[in-house]
């Protein structure tokens, strides 16, 4: 656990979270199996800080976005949103919530295929109070910013390929001006040319608006552009974690420096 | 709610248009359809005997009951002297009623339900799933005899024990498409933006589960006809002297020998009907079926 | 030397609703060797798993093929006839994507396998020793034999698949995306096999992928597709440290590589949808190279025994 001093200014903090799933197996029988997926994770990430979580298959990475997004109670710990804990009640998530823009993994569930672009835009507004006019302005600005043309408001998901929906959805997270982005997976269902477009958009708006960057993935090469600090999670445990290049070079877990290997550019 | 009613004109439209042009069983099931349509929507004007058609029998002077088919009486009349004729044009509009009613009705319930199961997990869904299989396991005959003992005949008891049981079937449908749509992230992302559960019911889930389950209501269409007409065969539904061919046929049973159209008449109008609405839903299911979307698919 | 797979002006395209052919594949010349690991390396929708099902013999019945695919002096494809007749399951095979829903659910490890080697006239006895040696070269025991598939891991799931592609006897192996359900870590052991499986069977193995990294790791050589087109083929290393195509350089530069932060270029536009015709270069709105010439001049070249498609490839600024 890096600490860093003066305790209160973190935008996420997650204390001693064990989290998992209850499966009912039959309705008679009230006997519920708790599995757990995540054990005694603690995180935390200050106001623009750029944190990766790295887990392959299984590791709990998705259970840990569940957990942060107020989608998943723990049953052990806690999530504190500058300094709010998002599982006390509704009105606490839902205005920790309204600090997050997420990013989901596959831009091609993520978008309704029977609503407009510009109503997918419309919806993180539609419980502010904004004038239509002002929602119209914030919707175009999110899209120019992306670089996307205007004209895809009034496209319909289907005509657009992936690296387009995924600035969409990127624009969409953008468009409360969140303070910490979680980015689930940005790139994995995307071709490499179109990974490196991303990429390179997402480190754009970091440099412009300096806000918090949570990045979960299985990717360490991707990680690498898009955050500073690394944790690597494995069977639902923090197992390393660190400043990226100290990880990297010095791997201390048998895990990471398998995982480190299987980057490295050299024939088997 | 906001489904815009245009867009889905258009696209019933070009994708009619489309099918027409690939299968030959479209063709012939919808035109089968349209007439039996026409007919059903023509006739309170074409009938030549409205009161006889409504059931009314006929003075003595003019009562001429059996009488085979002749062009007075295009298709006879039937053992009480009425004429065949108005009383199975009169029908085809009971038949589309019904259709039409049972199978809406139960969309609307069905869909609802089905959508809410799969929306709200846990204990909502348990029950509502529960629900589901009790009511697919009732025949709607059963429902329709203690209804009939109750309220008397008609139309109520026929849609009525109809509709309890076929609700469930689109309710199963239903929930079955929207768990599907409800892991999808774009049902997921706008809770996260704060928006209140039926905005996205309405909005996400239901938009996406409905067009796959009317397409199934519509291939449906030709087994209502069938039930229907069988309880009303079997006398659980309608008034014996209803214009409707389950009942026209059952007035005929016990004449068979001796008078043959007055059952085979309504029969082969059933029949048509029923394989007119078969051919067009399957024609519509294949068509939007992904896996049969290849060149191999039959023309016909 | 010995030619496993050649193909000479091979297209291939499907039927799309309104009867219209989709060229996905487009006028191809292929030489793959005995013996050697191929790569077929491109992004989504540029052909290559067409291309790779061609050859295992998997192409769907209403895909439409021009020119000729030989596969050990046989010909498979001439024009629009196609008959691998004694050529599917004998002399190719296919590893699928995913082998969890490849392999039968309800049938033991021994049975499928069972099923495979009945077919070359094998004994119970014999097939059960053959199955063993086969499962022991991939460091798999005897006794997964008897298990079902859902009692294996997913890693030992890709092994017993590659040994059913191996007991069939074939020569040629074609791996679809085989490492993309994989997890990192495990995809250098993985690779690893298909080295060894190469070595001890001697049989040919064309790899399809679109991590070009792997490529760059485990393969002789790689062929570079780009909107159904072959734009660069060669040795491995060479292709990936020296590339001559334009597309090939940015696909390189594109790709993130751990412990070496360089900027990302980034690759302006999308990549064609399948099914584009036209004259000249299929890479011209997206290249930084491009010339008026390119709009309608594309020539095939061979320098250093690597063929480029492209008629003004980056020799110069490779070697200076």
């Amino acid at each position: 656990m890096l600490e860093t001093p003066g305790g209160q200014d973190y935008l996420v903090k997650v204390e001693n979270v064990t989290a998992g799933y209850l499966s009912v197996t039959s309705f008679s029988s009230l006997t519920k199996t708790f599995t757990p997926v995540l054990r005694d994770i603690n995180l935390s990430l200050r106001d623009g800080e750029r944190v990766a979580v790295i887990g392959e298959s299984g590791s709990g990475k998705t259970t840990l976005l569940k957990v942060i997004l107020g989608l998943l109670k723990p049953v052990k710990g806690r999530v504190l949103i500058e300094g709010l804990d998002i599982y006390s009640s509704r009105k606490a998530w839902l205005r920790a919530v309204k600090k997050i823009g997420y990013v989901p993994q596959d831009p091609f569930k993520a978008l309704d295929p029977r609503v407009k672009i510009k109503t997918s835009l419309m919806e993180p507004l539609e419980t502010s109070r904004y004038s239509r006019e002002e929602v119209n302005r914030l919707i175009k600005e999110a899209v120019k910013l992306v670089g996307l043309p205007e004209e895809v408001l009034e496209y319909y998901p289907s005509s657009l390929s992936g690296g387009m929906l995924q600035r969409v959805l990127i624009a969409r997270a953008l468009i409360n001006r969140p303070k910490l982005f979680l980015l689930d997976e940005p790139t994995s269902s995307l071709d490499v040319s179109t990974q490196a477009q991303i990429i390179n958009l997402i480190n754009t708006i970091y440099h412009n608006y300096k806000m918090g960057i949570l990045l979960v993935t299985h990717d360490l090469a991707v990680a690498q552009y898009l955050a500073e600090r690394v944790i690597i999670l494995r069977e639902g445990r923090v197992i390393e974690e660190g400043f990226f290049e100290d990880v990297i070079l010095n791997p201390r877990h048998e895990y990471t420096r398998l995982l480190v290997k299987s980057y490295m550019m050299e024939p088997i | 709610m906001r489904i815009r009613v245009p867009t889905l004109m258009i696209s019933v439209v070009s994708t009619v248009r489309r099918v027409w042009k690939r299968r030959m069983r479209f063709r012939i099931g919808l035109i089968i359809v349209s007439a039996i349509t026409l007919l059903a929507v023509l006739s309170p004007f074409i009938v030549p005997y409205p009161s006889e058609g409504w059931g009314l029998i006929p003075l003595n002077e003019t009562n001429v009951s059996g009488q085979p088919p002749s062009l007075a009486h295009l298709f006879g009349t039937d053992d009480k002297g009425r004429d065949l004729f108005s009383r199975v044009l009169l029908g085809s509009s009971t038949a589309l009623l019904q259709i039409v009613l049972v199978v809406g009705v139960s969309l609307v319930i069905g869909l609802t339900l089905g959508v809410l199961a799969a929306y709200y997990k846990g204990l909502v869904e348990y029950s509502l799933n529960y629900l589901i299989e009790v009511f697919l396991a009732l025949p709607a005959i059963l429902i329709a005899i203690p209804l009939k003992m109750a309220f008397g005949p008609g139309l109520h008891v026929i849609i009525a024990s109809m509709v309890l049981t076929w609700w469930a079937w689109y309710g199963r449908v239903a929930s079955v498409y929207a768990r599907s749509v409800c892991e999808m992230d774009y049902v997921t992302i706008p809770k996260l933006s704060g928006l209140p559960g039926y905005k996205i019911v309405v909005r996400h889930v239901l938009r996406n589960v409905s067009p796959p389950v009317i397409v199934q209501a519509v291939t449906d269409f030709g087994s209502v006809l069938l039930e229907a007409s069988a309880i009303n065969f079997l006398g659980f539904g309608l008034p014996p002297d209803y214009p409707d061919w389950g009942v026209i046929a059952q007035n005929g049973l016990y004449y068979i020998t001796k008078m043959p159209w007055i059952s085979l008449i309504p029969g082969f109008f059933i029949m048509v009907t029923a394989l007119g609405f078969s051919m067009i839903g399957d024609a519509l299911r294949d068509e939007l079926d992904p896996k049969l979307r290849r060149r191999w698919r039959l023309w016909f | 030397m010995v030619l496993a797979v050649e193909s000479k002006g091979l297209s291939i395209g499907y039927l799309d609703e309104e009867d219209r052919v989709l060229w996905v594949v487009k006028n191809v010349d292929m030489q793959v060797r005995e013996g050697e690991i191929y790569c077929l390396v491109g992004e989504s929708g540029c052909g290559k798993t067409t291309l790779g099902s061609s050859i295992a013999g998997v192409l769907p019945p209403y895909s439409v093929t021009r020119g000729e695919l030989i596969i050990y002096g046989r010909r498979v494809i001439k024009d629009d006839l196609r008959s691998y007749e004694g050529v599917r399951g004998k002399l190719t095979s296919y590893i699928p994507q995913n082998p969890g829903s490849s392999l039968s659910p309800y049938m033991r490890i021994w049975d499928q396998f069972w099923r495979v080697l009945r077919e070359q006239g094998l004994n119970e006895k014999t097939a059960k020793e053959r199955a063993t040696a086969i499962l022991k070269t991939l460091s798999l025991g005897q006794g997964v034999l008897e298990h079902y598939p859902h009692e294996l891991s997913g890693g030992m799931l890709q092994r017993v698949a590659i040994g059913l592609s191996l007991a069939t006897g074939a020569k040629v192996l074609v791996a679809d995306e085989p490492t993309s359900s994989v997890d990192a870590h495990l995809k250098l052991q993985l690779m690893r096999l298909f080295k060894d499986v190469r070595d001890n069977y001697g049989v040919t193995i064309v790899l399809i992928t679109h991590d070009i990294l792997l490529a760059g790791k485990a393969c002789d050589r790689v062929a570079v597709m780009y909107a159904g087109e072959i734009v660069e083929e060669g040795d491995s290393i060479s292709v990936l440290t020296r590339p001559l195509h334009p597309y090939t350089k940015l696909l390189v530069d594109v790709v993130p590589l751990l412990g070496f932060k360089k900027t990302l270029a980034s690759i302006p536009g999308e990549p064609p949808k399948p099914g584009l015709l036209r004259e000249g270069c299929y890479f011209y709105e997206r290249c930084p190279f491009r010339d008026e010439v390119c709009l309608n001049h594309v020539e095939t070249q061979v320098i250093d025994g690597r063929r480029v498609k492209c008629w003004k490839p980056l020799v110069d600024k490779t070697t200076s």
